[in-house]
């Protein structure tokens, strides 16, 4: 139960949520709820407007040239069902599978909603960031488009000003091959660490590491069996010297599943 | 033919109640006018109370009340204690149901609001403004019995609560360990953690002016001695309280009587003149810890694996004081050292320790899964350092079947057993020399597994002279014209279904089917007066009161019977399938119902020989409880000594330290089971319990007292796709102690199955050279012992 009073609005596109948004005080944007509702219940979060993506027409997921754009509010479910994302982002899909929770989590998780979060503790940005993808964000002065690593400042920190609302994600359409390994502790557990390779004509071309620091860490993709992390995560499963010690492992798993061997 | 009903593994008999929503649970009450209350809890873990300003809250929307610890102090004596350690030579403290002048752990209730809605009440809770100065605090048993330990209770002079030695002398100890073949010491840890029942408690409170009775719907265990003491501490008579424990979702253990909240409910409801409802929020109910030790042993034994002697100092990090019974884990565990082996020589040292986390909570297995730990860690070791194999070592050490009954040195009386059959059992159904020549084949390939043995010994039904924990309990059984029989008990279901497996023993004595038999529980009004559900007891005695009660109006029915169809001396009278006939007659028989029907209605005719009424009340004592003392001093307080052997097979991952099980086999021996498919889920449940325990369900602390466990994101239960199905194997030995000789299976399988994962997982790492001797075998710490030994 939610102890504290907010007002509530349920925009009807980008540009109505933008206008809410630069006009608060306060405000929490509302995607799948997975974070944000327990966060309110605990009154850890006690925002002065919620802003509910749900009619904003935000979950399209659609073919470009090139490219599979994936709205902000699409959620793990979607890109499940989604052939598109199954043909030409499998790495993305293969994610989405497994996310913890099982089906009534991947059902009302969203893309966009995670990547905000930007937790370590999270599938989304380090999978993000090894696809390639731009954030298309939209503000009271326009929209702009930036790669999903200088929207990730720090942990749970992103670069979005006030007003600005993420409205889309734009992935190069996948080539080559993939390998995802995924550590938690127990079905309970939210990922540990993540280490996502991809790879092209047996050659790895990126090596991105989610969890064992505040924010994806990008490996040099020959340097696959170790490398230094800086300022590793430290969390209530796991400390940090837990996760520097799996990342060289890790890393190895990946890229065998990208280039076998 | 009435006897097949026991050991039939027959459904809940109103099982259709919880599937269709219509079981009431606590939380399930609604009363008129109803008003919902939140505590306000310390932030701080160790800290002076300066000041409480509830302003801003009372003048909030919805607010009824607001009540502090100062302003409690009139309307309630202190909290009672369920289980006094004075005694013994322990402390006590004085515990309001609100915090005075000091918190002493974070979550302490210091204040409640009450208010028209559960989000009033929550957002006032957030206004009200507690002015803490922090005092030093201590989160270490071994820290705070340091010399310069900050005190928890300053007029104590110590942080001990309570201790003492048990067993075998110095001398004996001494004599054993000289001329031992081999001699290892260690210092075995292990850490805090909550039984996490489903159901999270509520309490609904009302107070009746024109009656000037006090109504309480509880999530309680033990209706009768919460009336007692709620009633004495609020100064009123037992016949002025009426307590009801409505269907429970999961108890294990903490919620048994002594709680602060059972206190404060009643009176906020006394103070606002209307009923009162608490809920106990998930991040309030995991805070009761258990289960968090430092066992200091020395272990001599023989080059053939037999262990001759134990040494063993046992410090339990308690927390900060309550009126519970936590602190008595900590006593029993000593009891339990060695479980089921044959040691002649055992000392046992042991102490309570208080600390700034939040108090200890008696939980399933109640301080036997520290002895369980310890002694198969012993095992393993002992086999590691002599070469025999740990069955092997295992098998060398059981006492045999014809040892019983056997006293221990600390006092115990083991009642019956056949440890070496689970041994058998266990090790048939997993398959072992299969499994062992698994492990080797999976070496070869680079993958880690390891196979761990695991056997505990519980002792239950216990009798605590001078507390209301008895090992006695009481039922009336009552059966009406019409031939259909009600049971009222004093023991209690924490939704185990004892409750139908007393209606399959009273409907097998009195001839009857199982629906033509109600029971109801949990009601100090209806019910005899009892101790509820602790300690495996609730078939045990409640069911040996139910059958005894029941007999009484069996013999009744018979003799009546007799006269209707004319016996003839000699001819024996059967109960069954709702008949009484001749013995061997079948043409000569009568309704139950018809000879129920007479006794009322012919009395003067048929029932001359009794006195007419169908109604019985008895109680049932075992007789095996000892109160006075042994040559060692000790008393023997338990009724039964269940046990079973547990074979886990697991597989480490040594490059992330990720455990899996594989395999999980039971062989598990509770003497008579009356249901077997409830039996059946008390183990596995107990068993996930353990394996969770072993594989990360912790409870955490930060370095200033704050836990980091929160919920279940950050205490980690097992779920089902962590555990491999649990493969069961009974045995049966019956108790020479309880009517029915059923021995209890409310505390099974947590002890043996963490200690057989731990030793799984030591078995894996072995030629590595780590060790862990710490739970829990979580992924970091099992990777830091990889690691640790590769340096």
């Amino acid at each position: 139960m939610i102890p504290t009073r907010f007002a509530y609005e349920a925009p009807g596109g980008a540009e109505e949520a933008v206008a809410i948004l630069d006009a608060a005080a306060e405000p929490r944007v509302l995607a799948g709820g997975t974070w944000v509702v327990p966060e309110l219940g605990s009154g850890a979060s006690r925002p002065d407007v919620v802003v509910d993506l749900r009619r904003a027409g935000l979950g399209t997921i659609a073919a470009g040239e090139g490219t599979v754009m994936v709205g902000a509010t699409a959620t793990y479910a979607d890109l499940i069902g989604s052939a598109l994302v199954r043909e030409r982002l499998p790495l993305l899909h293969e994610m989405a599978g497994g996310i913890t929770g099982g089906w009534a989590i991947r059902g009302q998780g969203t893309i966009g909603g995670s990547l905000i979060a930007a937790r370590p503790q999270s599938d989304v940005p380090a999978v993000l960031v090894a696809l390639g993808a731009v954030a298309h964000v939209a503000g009271a002065d326009g929209g702009r488009a930036l790669p999903v690593p200088d929207l990730l400042t720090g942990p749970m920190q992103t670069g979005l000003a006030r007003g600005e609302l993420l409205t889309a994600l734009e992935l190069p359409v996948q080539i080559g091959t993939h390998g995802y390994v995924k550590l938690k502790r127990g079905a309970s557990s939210w990922p540990i660490a993540t280490a996502a390779a991809v790879a092209v004509d047996g050659v790895l071309t990126r090596l991105v590491l989610g969890g064992v620091a505040g924010t994806p860490v990008e490996l040099e993709p020959e340097d696959a069996t170790m490398a230094e992390i800086h300022d590793p995560w430290d969390d209530e499963l796991a400390p940090a010297a837990y996760r520097v010690a799996v990342a060289g492992p890790l890393a190895a798993r990946a890229r065998r599943k990208a280039i076998g061997g | 033919m009435g006897r097949r009903l026991v050991g039939d593994p027959v459904v809940k008999h109103d099982g259709d109640e919880y599937l269709t929503g219509r079981a009431t649970f606590a939380g399930d009450v609604v009363l008129p006018g109803m008003t919902h209350a939140v505590l306000v809890r310390s932030t701080v873990a160790h800290a002076r109370i300066l000041g409480i300003d509830a302003s801003a809250a009372r003048a909030m929307p919805g607010v009824v009340a607001v009540l502090t610890g100062d302003e409690a102090i009139p309307l309630v004596e202190p909290v009672p204690s369920s289980v006094d350690p004075t005694p013994i030579g322990g402390h006590l403290a004085e515990i309001r149901c609100l915090a005075v002048d000091r918190v002493r752990h974070v979550g302490e209730p210091v204040a409640a609001v009450v208010a028209e809605t559960q989000g009033d009440a929550l957002a006032a809770a957030l206004a009200v403004r507690v002015d803490l100065e922090p005092l030093p605090l201590v989160l270490d048993a071994d820290e705070a019995m340091a010399a310069d330990a900050p005190l928890l209770y300053p007029e104590w002079g110590t942080n001990r609560i309570v201790g003492g030695e048990m067993g075998s002398s110095a001398e004996e100890v001494d004599a054993a360990f000289a001329p031992a073949d081999h001699v290892l010491e260690g210092v075995l840890r292990s850490h805090r953690g909550n039984a996490a029942p489903m159901e999270t408690r509520t309490h609904v409170a009302s107070w009746d002016e024109t009656t000037g009775r006090l109504t309480m719907w509880a999530t309680t265990q033990n209706p009768h001695p919460l009336r007692s003491t709620l009633a004495s501490a609020l100064r009123l008579s037992e016949a002025q309280v009426h307590v009801i424990a409505p269907k429970i979702g999961g108890s294990f253990g903490l919620k048994m009587f002594g709680n602060r909240e059972d206190f404060i409910v009643p009176v906020l409801a006394r103070l606002v003149g209307r009923p009162v409802r608490w809920h106990e929020e998930r991040a309030a109910a995991l805070l009761p810890g258990a289960r968090e030790q430092v066992q200091r042993w020395r272990a001599a034994f023989a080059a053939d694996g037999r262990l001759l002697a134990l040494d063993v100092h046992a410090r339990s990090d308690h927390g900060a004081v309550s009126a519970g019974h936590g602190w008595g884990m900590g006593l029993v565990g000593a009891q339990t050292t060695g479980t089921g082996y044959a040691l002649e020589v055992c000392r046992v040292a042991w102490d309570v320790v208080a600390t700034n986390k939040a108090p200890w909570g008696g939980t399933k297995p109640y301080g036997k899964d520290g002895a369980t730990l310890l002694a198969e860690h012993v095992m393993d070791r002992i086999a590691e350092t002599t070469g025999v194999d740990p069955a092997e070592v295992r098998r060398r050490n059981f006492l045999q079947p014809d040892a019983f009954p056997h006293l221990h040195t600390t006092g115990l009386e083991l009642d019956s057993g056949d440890y070496e059959g689970t041994l058998d059992l266990a090790l048939g159904r997993a398959g072992y020399p299969e499994l062992q020549a698994e492990r080797e084949r999976a070496r070869a390939e680079g993958r880690r597994l390891g196979i761990g043995l695991g056997f505990e010994l519980t002792p239950e039904s216990a009798d605590v002279p001078g507390a209301l924990v008895s090992g006695f309990d009481t039922a009336t059984v009552r059966m009406s014209p019409s031939g259909q029989a009600i049971v009222l008990t004093g023991v209690t279901s924490p939704g185990t279904g004892n409750d139908t497996a007393i209606v399959q023993l009273v409907a097998a004595e009195l001839g009857i089917a199982l629906a033509d038999v109600e029971i109801v529980q949990g009601d100090s009004d209806r019910c005899p007066y009892g101790f509820g559900n602790i300690s495996s007891r609730s078939i045990v005695t409640g069911g040996s009161a139910a059958v005894l009660a029941a007999r009484d109006i069996a013999a009744k029915l018979r003799t009546v019977a007799g006269a209707m169809l004319h016996a003839e001396e000699g001819e024996e009278i059967v109960l069954g399938g709702g008949m009484a006939e001749i013995a061997g007659d079948g043409d000569r028989h009568v309704p139950i119902a018809v000879v129920a029907g007479a006794v009322f209605s012919l009395g003067y005719i048929l029932a001359l020989d009794i006195e007419p009424n169908l109604e019985s009340t008895r109680t049932f004592r075992p007789p095996n409880i000892r109160h006075t003392p042994d040559h060692r001093g000790n008393l023997q307080v338990y009724t039964t000594y269940p046990f079973s052997m547990h074979v886990s097979l697991v597989e480490v991952d040594d490059e992330t330290g990720v455990v899996t099980t594989l395999r999980h086999v039971i062989a598990h021996d509770c003497g008579t089971v009356v249901n077997p498919a409830f039996v059946d889920g008390q183990v596995r449940g107990g068993a996930v319990m353990g394996i969770g325990s072993a594989l990360g369900e912790e409870f955490a602390y930060d370095d200033r007292g704050v836990p980091r466990s929160v919920g279940f994101k950050t205490y980690l239960l097992a779920r089902a796709s962590d555990v491999p199905p649990i493969e069961l194997e009974r045995q049966v030995t019956p108790s020479p102690s309880t009517l029915i000789g059923a021995k209890g299976a409310g505390e099974a399988g947590f002890g043996g199955a963490q200690a057989a994962v731990m030793n799984a997982v030591n078995d894996a790492l072995r030629d590595l050279g780590a060790r862990l001797d710490a739970t829990p075998a979580s992924a970091p710490n099992v990777l830091a012992a990889i690691l640790d030994a590769r340096r």
